[in-house]
């Protein structure tokens, strides 16, 4: 177990099994953070169900531990991967097989890392006296966070267009029936959830700003 | 139609593997179209041979695409600018007159310099010592028709052997992992009844000897398959992911 979590594949492995879970967390936040535009009442209702439910708290434990596994494997593994070329080359030059996404995935996963600490100091930490829904939406009313909030879903979609469908090649989900589809269900989801919460502050800004 | 052309060739000479390397120019002048590259090097070699300057130093053998001798990273990209070929299948119509050419060697902690353009790429020997082959006892030849092979399996083990271990992919891979070439040796076993016997033993084994040559890791960039001169595809790299989770899961 130990000599598989330090394997070079096996590392991978963990990152890609820490990213599809944290997917499946990304669907349900998304879900919840829908009803927003349902209205005050229905977003503050459901908050309190959420924060009501004892299981909560082991669901953030969880999803903590997966961040925690991702962010440190997945650092671990880029480490290694530069000292596997401590002398780089003057000039290189694709030949067509990786994608912006795929060259980028440190990068926009470093810009998610700072995202997700400004993000859980400012609605988790952050003055919910007057109900999760006012706090949100008065986030939103500062333009230059919901810049940073639309810079930092962009980094997302990048991160996921490649590493949604990496992630079944790493754990070997692979057949030339279905991994077309795999990629293209990739791109669709990927686009799906950056443009899904995008789409909240965006709306929170020019539909409910007082500006 | 041939013609001839004027190029600068930006080159690494590197005295020996422990002295610092660095750039030199020099110009290729009166290069046949038809030339190919290696050529075109052995034609800059034979002036700096008279001129009593140290040959550029470059590995190659068959100069035929087979024995995956021949390396070299040209203008960025490993094996220069076509795809499924080897950098001595490269002719000098692909380049412009006038251009510089920047020619270094392929870059990996686990390919170390030698010499110049000549990296020591006895690390991908290790990894198949470790595990690249199937134990059989000597004789004579058993009747050919005694296992039996499905049509497709055979085609696809033999796509898989087609790797002529040049490394190209580990020089191409922003990681300098040696991903595609472990996969198309252990595809190649895998997919044949010859090589269930030793089935996990090969895939624990030559993963180890993989990483503790100092290869990077695979992030599933696709570069390697891009660059290989055999068109070895990714999906070998899911199928040793595959083998490789399945072997540690039945480890004993
Ligand atoms: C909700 C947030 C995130 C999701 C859903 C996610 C998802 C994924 C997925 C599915 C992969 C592909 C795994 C594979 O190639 O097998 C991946 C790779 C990666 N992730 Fe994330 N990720 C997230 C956040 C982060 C953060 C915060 C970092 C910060 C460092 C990060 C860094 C990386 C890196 C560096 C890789 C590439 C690893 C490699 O292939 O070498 N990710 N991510
Ligand atoms: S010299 Fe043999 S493959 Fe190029």
């Amino acid at each position: 177990m130990i000599e598989f979590a330090r394997s070079s594949i096996g590392k991978k492995v963990l990152v890609a099994l820490a990213g599809l879970f944290l997917c499946l967390f990304l669907v349900t936040h998304l879900a919840g953070n829908l009803f927003l535009l349902v209205g005050e009442n229905a977003f503050n209702h459901y908050a309190e169900a959420l924060e009501k439910n004892p299981l909560l708290i082991v669901a953030e434990f969880g999803l903590a531990a997966l961040f925690l596994i991702h962010i440190l494997v997945s650092l671990q593994v880029k480490y290694e991967d530069r000292r596997a070329r401590p002398i780089g080359y003057l000039q290189q030059k694709s030949k067509g097989g990786s994608s912006w996404g795929s060259r980028t995935m440190i990068f926009s996963g470093l810009l998610l890392l700072v995202f997700l600490v400004v993000h859980i100091k400012t609605f988790k930490f952050g003055d919910a006296g007057e109900g999760l829904f006012r706090l949100v939406v008065t986030a939103f009313q500062n333009k230059f966070y919901v810049a940073f909030y639309v810079l930092a879903m962009s980094a997302l979609g990048l991160h996921l267009s490649h590493g949604f469908q990496s992630a079944f090649q790493t754990l070997g989900v692979e057949h030339p029936g279905y991994t077309p589809w795999i990629k293209k269900a990739g791109c669709f989801f990927s686009a799906l959830i950056a443009g899904g919460f995008a789409l909240l502050p965006l709306w929170a800004y020019f539909n409910l700003g007082g500006h | 139609m041939s013609a001839t052309i004027h190029l600068t060739l930006k080159v690494w000479r590197q005295k020996n593997a422990s002295s610092e390397g660095r750039w030199v120019l020099y110009e290729a002048k009166n290069i046949s179209t038809d030339m190919s590259f290696l050529e075109m090097l052995d034609a800059v070699n034979e002036r700096l041979v008279l001129k009593g300057e140290d040959p550029i130093a470059f590995d190659h053998d068959c100069r035929e695409g087979i024995c995956g001798m021949c390396s070299l990273v040209i203008n960025g990209q490993a094996h220069g600018p076509q795809k499924a070929a080897t950098t001595c299948q490269i002719y000098m119509r692909d380049f412009k007159d006038g251009a510089t050419v920047t020619v270094e060697p392929f870059r990996a902690r686990a390919f170390p310099v030698l010499k110049d353009l000549v990296v020591d790429r006895s690390a991908f020997d290790r990894v198949m010592a470790a595990g690249g082959y199937i134990s059989v006892n000597t004789g004579s030849a058993v009747e050919a028709n005694t296992i039996l092979i499905p049509k497709d399996k055979a085609e696809a083990a033999m796509d898989a052997a087609a790797c002529i271990g040049c490394g190209a992919c580990v020089a191409a891979c922003p990681n300098a992992s040696a991903m595609l070439f472990v996969s198309a040796k252990i595809s190649h076993f895998a997919l044949l009844p010859q090589g269930l016997p030793e089935r996990e033993r090969r895939v624990l084994a030559m993963r180890k000897a993989m990483d503790a040559e100092g290869f990077g890791n695979c992030s599933n960039e696709a570069e390697c398959e891009a660059v290989c001169p055999k068109e070895i595809k990714l999906n070998h790299i899911a199928r040793l992911n595959r083998e490789f989770l399945r072997a540690s899961i039945l480890k004993k």
